[in-house]
Protein backbone atom coordinates (compact mmCIF):
# COMPACT_ATOMS: atom_id res chain seq x y z
CA UNK A 1 0.00 0.00 0.00
CA UNK A 2 1.52 3.29 -0.94
CA UNK A 3 1.34 6.50 1.40
CA UNK A 4 -0.55 8.37 -1.92
CA UNK A 5 -2.86 6.35 -2.11
CA UNK A 6 -3.92 6.25 1.49
CA UNK A 7 -3.86 9.99 1.49
CA UNK A 8 -5.87 9.89 -1.30
CA UNK A 9 -8.25 7.55 -0.04
CA UNK A 10 -8.66 9.80 3.19
CA UNK A 11 -9.19 12.62 1.17
CA UNK A 12 -12.16 10.88 -1.23
CA UNK A 13 -13.81 9.55 1.89
CA UNK A 14 -14.34 12.80 3.72
CA UNK A 15 -16.68 15.35 2.98
CA UNK A 16 -14.99 18.43 4.74
CA UNK A 17 -11.75 19.34 4.91
CA UNK A 18 -8.57 17.71 6.38
CA UNK A 19 -5.91 18.84 8.45
CA UNK A 20 -2.47 16.97 7.69
CA UNK A 21 -2.66 16.05 10.73
CA UNK A 22 -6.09 14.25 10.71
CA UNK A 23 -5.17 13.02 7.16
CA UNK A 24 -1.69 10.99 8.74
CA UNK A 25 -3.64 9.43 11.36
CA UNK A 26 -4.93 7.21 8.91
CA UNK A 27 -1.31 5.51 9.16
CA UNK A 28 1.10 4.36 11.60
CA UNK A 29 4.23 4.83 8.91
CA UNK A 30 2.48 8.61 7.75
CA UNK A 31 3.69 11.85 9.25
CA UNK A 32 2.76 15.39 8.71
CA UNK A 33 5.75 15.66 6.20
CA UNK A 34 4.74 12.75 4.09
CA UNK A 35 1.30 13.64 3.54
CA UNK A 36 2.63 16.71 2.39
CA UNK A 37 4.31 14.88 -0.25
CA UNK A 38 1.65 12.80 -1.14
CA UNK A 39 -0.64 15.39 -1.50
CA UNK A 40 1.87 17.13 -3.74
CA UNK A 41 1.79 13.82 -5.68
CA UNK A 42 -1.58 13.59 -6.29
CA UNK A 43 -2.28 17.13 -7.39
CA UNK A 44 0.63 16.43 -9.83
CA UNK A 45 -1.11 13.14 -11.25
CA UNK A 46 -4.42 14.92 -11.31
CA UNK A 47 -3.19 17.38 -13.50
CA UNK A 48 -1.11 15.35 -15.57
CA UNK A 49 -4.73 13.03 -15.84
CA UNK A 50 -6.66 16.41 -16.17
CA UNK A 51 -9.22 15.37 -13.81
CA UNK A 52 -11.89 17.08 -12.82
CA UNK A 53 -11.18 17.30 -9.61
CA UNK A 54 -7.89 18.86 -7.53
CA UNK A 55 -7.07 18.70 -3.90
CA UNK A 56 -7.46 21.91 -2.72
CA UNK A 57 -6.08 24.01 0.61
CA UNK A 58 -8.75 25.56 2.24
CA UNK A 59 -7.48 26.95 5.72
CA UNK A 60 -5.43 24.78 6.90
CA UNK A 61 -7.44 21.88 5.43
CA UNK A 62 -7.27 19.72 2.87
CA UNK A 63 -10.50 19.15 -0.04
CA UNK A 64 -11.28 17.00 -3.21
CA UNK A 65 -13.10 19.37 -5.14
CA UNK A 66 -14.36 19.88 -8.42
CA UNK A 67 -12.45 22.32 -10.68
CA UNK A 68 -14.37 25.60 -11.69
CA UNK A 69 -14.90 24.63 -14.81
CA UNK A 70 -17.20 22.11 -14.31
CA UNK A 71 -19.60 24.18 -12.23
CA UNK A 72 -21.79 24.93 -14.92
CA UNK A 73 -22.80 21.37 -14.98
CA UNK A 74 -23.17 20.65 -11.64
CA UNK A 75 -25.54 23.77 -11.12
CA UNK A 76 -27.92 21.92 -13.53
CA UNK A 77 -28.39 20.27 -10.82
CA UNK A 78 -31.61 21.52 -8.35
CA UNK A 79 -30.26 19.53 -5.41
CA UNK A 80 -26.67 21.18 -5.67
CA UNK A 81 -27.21 23.49 -2.57
CA UNK A 82 -26.22 26.82 -3.94
CA UNK A 83 -23.46 28.28 -1.35
CA UNK A 84 -25.14 31.12 0.45
CA UNK A 85 -23.85 34.52 -0.57
CA UNK A 86 -23.23 36.63 2.59
CA UNK A 87 -25.19 40.46 2.70
CA UNK A 88 -23.64 43.18 2.11
CA UNK A 89 -23.50 44.16 5.94
CA UNK A 90 -21.88 40.70 6.59
CA UNK A 91 -19.41 41.15 3.96
CA UNK A 92 -17.94 44.47 5.18
CA UNK A 93 -17.95 43.36 9.02
CA UNK A 94 -16.07 40.51 7.64
CA UNK A 95 -13.51 42.89 5.81
CA UNK A 96 -12.92 45.15 8.86
CA UNK A 97 -12.62 42.13 11.15
CA UNK A 98 -10.37 40.15 8.78
CA UNK A 99 -7.80 43.21 8.59
CA UNK A 100 -7.98 44.38 12.22
CA UNK A 101 -8.21 41.53 14.28
CA UNK A 102 -8.86 41.44 16.77
CA UNK A 103 -11.55 43.91 17.10
CA UNK A 104 -14.20 44.74 19.56
CA UNK A 105 -17.86 45.58 18.21
CA UNK A 106 -17.70 49.73 18.83
CA UNK A 107 -14.10 49.46 16.60
CA UNK A 108 -16.65 47.87 13.57
CA UNK A 109 -19.47 50.02 14.43
CA UNK A 110 -17.30 52.88 13.60
CA UNK A 111 -15.41 52.27 10.75
CA UNK A 112 -19.52 51.22 9.39
CA UNK A 113 -21.08 53.87 10.67
CA UNK A 114 -23.85 51.49 11.44
CA UNK A 115 -24.65 48.88 14.06
CA UNK A 116 -23.42 45.65 14.30
CA UNK A 117 -24.33 43.26 16.54
CA UNK A 118 -26.84 41.67 14.68
CA UNK A 119 -24.51 40.58 11.96
CA UNK A 120 -21.81 40.53 14.44
CA UNK A 121 -24.42 37.69 16.30
CA UNK A 122 -25.29 36.17 12.74
CA UNK A 123 -21.66 35.77 12.02
CA UNK A 124 -21.04 33.78 14.99
CA UNK A 125 -23.93 31.97 14.66
CA UNK A 126 -22.12 30.28 11.24
CA UNK A 127 -18.97 30.47 12.93
CA UNK A 128 -17.19 32.54 10.37
CA UNK A 129 -15.92 34.54 13.07
CA UNK A 130 -14.79 33.64 16.85
CA UNK A 131 -14.15 35.43 19.86
CA UNK A 132 -10.19 35.45 20.10
CA UNK A 133 -9.81 37.80 22.96
CA UNK A 134 -10.82 40.45 25.49
CA UNK A 135 -10.33 44.19 25.08
CA UNK A 136 -8.42 46.15 27.84
CA UNK A 137 -10.91 49.04 28.29
CA UNK A 138 -14.12 48.85 29.82
CA UNK A 139 -16.30 45.97 30.93
CA UNK A 140 -13.03 44.01 28.93
CA UNK A 141 -14.66 44.08 25.65
CA UNK A 142 -15.23 40.87 23.27
CA UNK A 143 -12.41 40.56 20.37
CA UNK A 144 -13.21 39.04 17.30
CA UNK A 145 -11.41 37.40 14.40
CA UNK A 146 -11.92 35.25 11.80
CA UNK A 147 -12.25 31.61 11.36
CA UNK A 148 -11.44 28.78 9.65
CA UNK A 149 -14.89 28.45 8.62
CA UNK A 150 -14.32 31.73 7.18
CA UNK A 151 -11.06 30.46 4.89
CA UNK A 152 -13.07 27.98 3.84
CA UNK A 153 -15.74 29.66 2.62
CA UNK A 154 -13.73 32.07 0.47
CA UNK A 155 -11.45 29.57 -0.81
CA UNK A 156 -8.34 30.68 1.06
CA UNK A 157 -5.60 29.36 2.79
CA UNK A 158 -4.55 31.82 5.10
CA UNK A 159 -6.00 35.64 5.66
CA UNK A 160 -2.81 36.37 3.95
CA UNK A 161 -4.56 35.44 0.76
CA UNK A 162 -5.90 38.75 0.94
CA UNK A 163 -4.17 41.31 -1.21
CA UNK A 164 -2.49 43.47 1.58
CA UNK A 165 -3.67 46.77 2.96
CA UNK A 166 -1.39 48.99 0.92
CA UNK A 167 -2.33 46.68 -2.56
CA UNK A 168 -5.90 47.91 -2.34
CA UNK A 169 -7.21 51.37 -4.57
CA UNK A 170 -7.64 53.02 -1.55
CA UNK A 171 -4.93 52.83 0.78
CA UNK A 172 -4.97 54.03 4.28
CA UNK A 173 -1.54 54.29 5.13
CA UNK A 174 -1.17 56.56 2.10
CA UNK A 175 -4.17 58.60 3.25
CA UNK A 176 -2.38 60.16 6.00
CA UNK A 177 -0.11 61.57 3.29
CA UNK A 178 -2.26 62.89 0.79
CA UNK A 179 -3.68 64.76 3.89
CA UNK A 180 -0.78 66.13 5.06
CA UNK A 181 -0.49 67.16 0.92
CA UNK A 182 -3.82 68.57 0.34
CA UNK A 183 -3.44 70.56 3.71
CA UNK A 184 -3.79 73.98 2.96
CA UNK A 185 -6.05 73.80 -0.23
CA UNK A 186 -9.25 72.51 1.69
CA UNK A 187 -10.16 75.75 3.81
CA UNK A 188 -9.23 77.80 0.69
CA UNK A 189 -11.60 75.97 -1.46
CA UNK A 190 -14.21 75.68 1.45
CA UNK A 191 -14.64 79.26 1.00
CA UNK A 192 -15.68 79.43 -2.18
CA UNK A 193 -18.17 76.79 -1.27
CA UNK A 194 -19.72 78.78 1.28
CA UNK A 195 -19.70 81.81 -0.50
CA UNK A 196 -21.47 79.77 -3.26
CA UNK A 197 -24.08 78.26 -0.73
CA UNK A 198 -24.38 82.44 0.60
CA UNK A 199 -24.84 83.52 -2.74
CA UNK B 1 -11.44 79.53 -9.73
CA UNK B 2 -13.53 80.07 -7.51
CA UNK B 3 -16.74 81.45 -9.34
CA UNK B 4 -16.29 77.97 -11.53
CA UNK B 5 -16.95 76.00 -8.36
CA UNK B 6 -19.41 77.53 -7.39
CA UNK B 7 -21.21 77.81 -10.36
CA UNK B 8 -20.73 73.99 -10.48
CA UNK B 9 -22.15 73.72 -7.10
CA UNK B 10 -25.34 75.68 -8.09
CA UNK B 11 -25.84 73.62 -11.13
CA UNK B 12 -25.47 70.33 -9.74
CA UNK B 13 -27.16 71.15 -6.54
CA UNK B 14 -30.30 72.40 -7.97
CA UNK B 15 -30.74 69.07 -9.56
CA UNK B 16 -32.64 66.59 -8.02
CA UNK B 17 -31.02 63.91 -6.71
CA UNK B 18 -32.74 60.79 -6.41
CA UNK B 19 -31.33 57.60 -4.22
CA UNK B 20 -33.15 54.95 -2.50
CA UNK B 21 -31.93 54.57 0.97
CA UNK B 22 -32.85 50.85 0.87
CA UNK B 23 -29.49 50.54 -0.97
CA UNK B 24 -27.29 51.57 1.33
CA UNK B 25 -25.55 49.87 4.24
CA UNK B 26 -25.64 53.36 6.37
CA UNK B 27 -24.98 56.59 6.11
CA UNK B 28 -21.24 56.37 5.13
CA UNK B 29 -22.28 54.37 2.32
CA UNK B 30 -24.59 56.80 0.89
CA UNK B 31 -22.65 59.96 1.45
CA UNK B 32 -19.75 58.04 -0.15
CA UNK B 33 -22.06 57.56 -2.96
CA UNK B 34 -23.27 60.97 -3.38
CA UNK B 35 -19.48 62.23 -3.33
CA UNK B 36 -18.27 59.36 -5.72
CA UNK B 37 -21.44 59.34 -8.26
CA UNK B 38 -20.87 63.30 -8.68
CA UNK B 39 -16.95 63.43 -9.05
CA UNK B 40 -16.45 65.47 -5.76
CA UNK B 41 -12.94 65.90 -5.16
CA UNK B 42 -12.73 63.83 -1.57
CA UNK B 43 -10.69 66.39 0.38
CA UNK B 44 -12.81 69.25 -0.47
CA UNK B 45 -16.45 68.17 -0.09
CA UNK B 46 -18.98 70.97 -0.90
CA UNK B 47 -20.08 70.15 2.66
CA UNK B 48 -23.05 72.73 2.01
CA UNK B 49 -24.83 71.36 -1.12
CA UNK B 50 -23.41 67.11 0.31
CA UNK B 51 -25.84 68.35 3.56
CA UNK B 52 -28.56 69.32 1.15
CA UNK B 53 -28.44 66.53 -1.03
CA UNK B 54 -28.00 63.98 2.35
CA UNK B 55 -30.90 65.33 4.15
CA UNK B 56 -33.16 65.29 1.05
CA UNK B 57 -32.43 61.87 0.33
CA UNK B 58 -33.47 60.95 4.01
CA UNK B 59 -36.56 62.94 3.90
CA UNK B 60 -38.14 59.88 1.91
CA UNK B 61 -37.04 57.05 3.17
CA UNK B 62 -36.55 57.56 6.68
CA UNK B 63 -39.87 56.84 7.99
CA UNK B 64 -39.88 53.62 6.80
CA UNK B 65 -36.96 52.71 8.52
CA UNK B 66 -36.37 50.73 11.49
CA UNK B 67 -35.84 53.17 14.60
CA UNK B 68 -32.23 52.00 14.81
CA UNK B 69 -31.55 52.63 11.26
CA UNK B 70 -33.08 56.09 10.83
CA UNK B 71 -30.91 57.12 13.88
CA UNK B 72 -27.69 56.16 12.16
CA UNK B 73 -28.86 58.25 9.09
CA UNK B 74 -29.99 61.01 11.30
CA UNK B 75 -26.81 60.97 13.47
CA UNK B 76 -24.48 61.86 10.05
CA UNK B 77 -27.16 64.08 9.42
CA UNK B 78 -26.42 66.00 12.61
CA UNK B 79 -22.45 66.25 11.98
CA UNK B 80 -22.74 67.30 8.50
CA UNK B 81 -24.69 70.43 9.37
CA UNK B 82 -22.40 70.70 12.32
CA UNK B 83 -19.38 70.63 10.43
CA UNK B 84 -21.04 73.23 7.56
CA UNK B 85 -21.83 75.49 10.79
CA UNK B 86 -18.26 75.20 11.91
CA UNK B 87 -17.40 76.32 8.53
CA UNK B 88 -19.29 79.44 8.65
CA UNK B 89 -17.02 80.33 12.01
CA UNK B 90 -14.67 82.79 11.74
CA UNK B 91 -11.51 80.59 11.59
CA UNK B 92 -7.68 81.18 12.78
CA UNK B 93 -5.36 82.95 9.82
CA UNK B 94 -3.39 79.64 9.69
CA UNK B 95 -4.67 77.20 7.32
CA UNK B 96 -4.40 73.79 9.10
CA UNK B 97 -5.78 70.70 7.81
CA UNK B 98 -6.42 69.32 11.18
CA UNK B 99 -8.67 72.11 12.10
CA UNK B 100 -10.66 71.87 9.24
CA UNK B 101 -14.09 70.26 10.47
CA UNK B 102 -13.99 68.44 7.54
CA UNK B 103 -10.72 66.13 8.42
CA UNK B 104 -12.70 63.35 10.64
CA UNK B 105 -15.31 62.84 7.98
CA UNK B 106 -12.80 62.79 5.25
CA UNK B 107 -10.76 60.41 7.08
CA UNK B 108 -14.05 58.08 7.93
CA UNK B 109 -15.03 57.99 4.00
CA UNK B 110 -11.52 57.19 3.11
CA UNK B 111 -11.58 53.99 5.70
CA UNK B 112 -15.16 52.84 4.78
CA UNK B 113 -13.83 53.04 0.72
CA UNK B 114 -11.09 50.81 1.74
CA UNK B 115 -13.22 48.35 3.29
CA UNK B 116 -15.53 48.57 0.59
CA UNK B 117 -12.64 47.55 -1.69
CA UNK B 118 -11.82 44.56 0.85
CA UNK B 119 -15.82 43.64 -0.02
CA UNK B 120 -14.96 43.60 -3.65
CA UNK B 121 -11.89 41.10 -3.12
CA UNK B 122 -14.21 39.09 -0.17
CA UNK B 123 -17.58 38.95 -3.17
CA UNK B 124 -14.86 37.79 -5.99
CA UNK B 125 -13.75 34.90 -3.75
CA UNK B 126 -16.80 33.89 -2.65
CA UNK B 127 -17.85 33.75 -5.92
CA UNK B 128 -14.66 31.71 -6.93
CA UNK B 129 -15.31 29.39 -4.15
CA UNK B 130 -18.50 28.51 -5.24
CA UNK B 131 -17.46 27.23 -8.71
CA UNK B 132 -15.87 24.22 -6.31
CA UNK B 133 -17.93 21.50 -5.46
CA UNK B 134 -17.17 19.02 -2.44
CA UNK B 135 -17.95 15.54 -3.17
CA UNK B 136 -21.44 14.45 -1.74
CA UNK B 137 -22.77 17.90 -3.11
CA UNK B 138 -25.66 16.17 -5.62
CA UNK B 139 -27.67 14.92 -3.16
CA UNK B 140 -30.12 11.98 -4.25
CA UNK B 141 -32.68 13.38 -6.06
CA UNK B 142 -36.12 13.93 -4.59
CA UNK B 143 -39.14 12.37 -6.80
CA UNK B 144 -38.87 15.04 -9.79
CA UNK B 145 -42.03 17.29 -9.71
CA UNK B 146 -44.01 17.63 -12.41
CA UNK B 147 -43.38 20.95 -13.41
CA UNK B 148 -47.34 22.71 -14.99
CA UNK B 149 -47.01 22.29 -19.01
CA UNK B 150 -48.06 25.17 -20.41
CA UNK B 151 -50.51 25.09 -23.12
CA UNK B 152 -48.97 26.15 -26.57
CA UNK B 153 -51.64 25.99 -28.85
CA UNK B 154 -54.74 28.12 -30.25
CA UNK B 155 -58.16 28.01 -29.98
CA UNK B 156 -58.53 26.02 -33.67
CA UNK B 157 -55.76 23.67 -32.63
CA UNK B 158 -57.80 22.70 -29.69
CA UNK B 159 -60.84 22.29 -31.32
CA UNK B 160 -59.82 20.21 -33.78
CA UNK B 161 -57.56 17.90 -30.88
CA UNK B 162 -60.99 17.30 -29.56
CA UNK B 163 -62.97 16.52 -32.82
CA UNK B 164 -60.26 13.84 -33.30
CA UNK B 165 -61.74 12.02 -29.71
CA UNK B 166 -64.03 8.80 -30.99
CA UNK B 167 -67.41 9.39 -30.20
CA UNK B 168 -68.41 8.03 -26.92
CA UNK B 169 -69.59 4.53 -27.81
CA UNK B 170 -73.25 3.91 -27.39
CA UNK B 171 -74.68 3.12 -23.98
CA UNK B 172 -75.27 -0.63 -23.51
CA UNK B 173 -78.31 -1.68 -25.02
CA UNK B 174 -80.18 -3.54 -22.39
CA UNK B 175 -80.73 -7.24 -22.49
CA UNK B 176 -82.78 -9.23 -20.16
CA UNK B 177 -80.93 -11.16 -18.13
CA UNK B 178 -79.91 -14.12 -20.71
CA UNK B 179 -80.79 -17.70 -19.57
CA UNK B 180 -78.28 -19.61 -17.40
CA UNK B 181 -75.82 -21.13 -20.13
CA UNK B 182 -73.99 -24.47 -19.37
CA UNK B 183 -71.05 -25.59 -20.88
CA UNK B 184 -72.54 -28.70 -22.30
CA UNK B 185 -74.37 -25.75 -24.71
CA UNK B 186 -71.18 -24.72 -25.60
CA UNK B 187 -69.35 -27.47 -26.36
CA UNK B 188 -72.44 -28.79 -28.51
CA UNK B 189 -71.89 -25.03 -30.01
CA UNK B 190 -68.21 -24.95 -30.42
CA UNK B 191 -68.49 -28.37 -32.54
CA UNK B 192 -71.48 -27.24 -34.73
CA UNK B 193 -69.01 -24.35 -35.79
CA UNK B 194 -65.88 -26.37 -36.55
CA UNK B 195 -67.82 -29.01 -38.27
CA UNK B 196 -68.60 -25.80 -40.88
CA UNK B 197 -65.65 -23.82 -40.40
CA UNK B 198 -61.84 -24.18 -40.57
CA UNK B 199 -61.88 -22.08 -37.67
CA UNK B 200 -63.46 -20.20 -35.28
CA UNK B 201 -63.37 -17.20 -33.62
CA UNK B 202 -63.53 -17.75 -29.53
CA UNK B 203 -65.03 -14.46 -29.27
CA UNK B 204 -68.03 -15.75 -31.89
CA UNK B 205 -68.41 -18.47 -29.03
CA UNK B 206 -70.11 -15.62 -26.18
CA UNK B 207 -69.81 -12.03 -28.26
CA UNK B 208 -73.65 -12.41 -29.31
CA UNK B 209 -74.31 -12.83 -25.79
CA UNK B 210 -72.45 -10.24 -24.13
CA UNK B 211 -72.55 -12.28 -20.57
CA UNK B 212 -69.78 -13.37 -18.49
CA UNK B 213 -72.03 -16.27 -17.56
CA UNK B 214 -71.26 -17.31 -21.30
CA UNK B 215 -67.70 -16.16 -21.66
CA UNK B 216 -67.27 -18.14 -19.01
CA UNK B 217 -69.17 -21.01 -20.21
CA UNK B 218 -67.76 -21.01 -23.67
CA UNK B 219 -63.83 -20.83 -22.05
CA UNK B 220 -64.76 -23.70 -20.41
CA UNK B 221 -66.33 -25.96 -23.58
CA UNK B 222 -63.12 -24.75 -25.59
CA UNK B 223 -60.48 -26.07 -22.85
CA UNK B 224 -62.65 -29.18 -22.34
CA UNK B 225 -62.58 -30.04 -26.07
CA UNK B 226 -58.62 -28.96 -26.15
CA UNK B 227 -57.90 -31.74 -23.42
CA UNK B 228 -60.27 -34.01 -25.92
CA UNK B 229 -57.72 -32.53 -28.38
CA UNK B 230 -60.71 -32.50 -30.73
CA UNK B 231 -59.74 -28.88 -30.93
CA UNK B 232 -56.45 -26.78 -31.38
CA UNK B 233 -56.47 -22.98 -29.17
CA UNK B 234 -54.16 -20.57 -31.30
CA UNK B 235 -53.03 -17.16 -30.43
CA UNK B 236 -50.42 -15.28 -32.17
CA UNK B 237 -49.30 -13.27 -29.59
CA UNK B 238 -50.78 -12.00 -25.93
CA UNK B 239 -54.10 -9.84 -26.53
CA UNK B 240 -54.57 -10.88 -30.22
CA UNK B 241 -57.99 -13.21 -31.09
CA UNK B 242 -58.27 -16.67 -29.85
CA UNK B 243 -58.66 -19.23 -32.60
CA UNK B 244 -60.25 -22.23 -32.00
CA UNK B 245 -58.62 -25.08 -34.87
CA UNK B 246 -59.54 -28.33 -35.39
CA UNK B 247 -57.51 -30.64 -34.00
CA UNK B 248 -55.95 -34.23 -33.84
CA UNK B 249 -59.11 -36.08 -33.53
CA UNK B 250 -60.91 -34.48 -35.92
CA UNK B 251 -64.47 -34.88 -35.78
CA UNK B 252 -64.99 -33.77 -39.41
CA UNK B 253 -62.39 -34.70 -41.47
CA UNK B 254 -60.92 -31.69 -42.61
CA UNK B 255 -57.56 -31.75 -44.33
CA UNK B 256 -54.41 -30.56 -42.81
CA UNK B 257 -53.84 -27.90 -44.79
CA UNK B 258 -56.70 -26.30 -44.85
CA UNK B 259 -55.68 -25.49 -41.63
CA UNK B 260 -52.61 -24.63 -42.52
CA UNK B 261 -53.36 -22.31 -44.86
CA UNK B 262 -56.56 -20.28 -42.09
CA UNK B 263 -53.21 -20.59 -39.74
CA UNK B 264 -51.28 -18.02 -42.62
CA UNK B 265 -54.36 -15.95 -42.63
CA UNK B 266 -54.63 -15.33 -39.35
Amino acid sequence: MKVEQIVEATLFASQTPLTLEEISRADEGLDVERVVEAIQFLRDSYEDAERAFQIYQLGDGFQVLTRPEYAPYLERFDSVPRAPHLSPAALETLAIIAYRKPIGRIEIEEVRGVSASSVLRTLLDWELVQVVARGEGLGRPLLYGVTQKFLEHFGMKDVSDLPAADELPVVLGELQQAMEAERPKPLAAETADSTGESS
Amino acid sequence: MNSIASSQDTIQGSEPFQVSLERFEGPLDLLLHLIRSQDIDIFDIPIARITEQFVSALSDGLEAMPIERAGEFLEMASTLVRIKAQLLLPRPEQPDWDADPRAELVRRLLEYEHFQDVVHVLEGAEAQRGRHFAKGFVESRPAPTLAPVELELTLAEFLAAAARIPEPLPPVVFRPPSQTVTVGEKVSLLRRLLAKAKRVSFDRLFRPWGTRAHAIAALLAALELARQQVLRIEQVKPFASIWLLPGERKQTGDPPEATESAEGIA
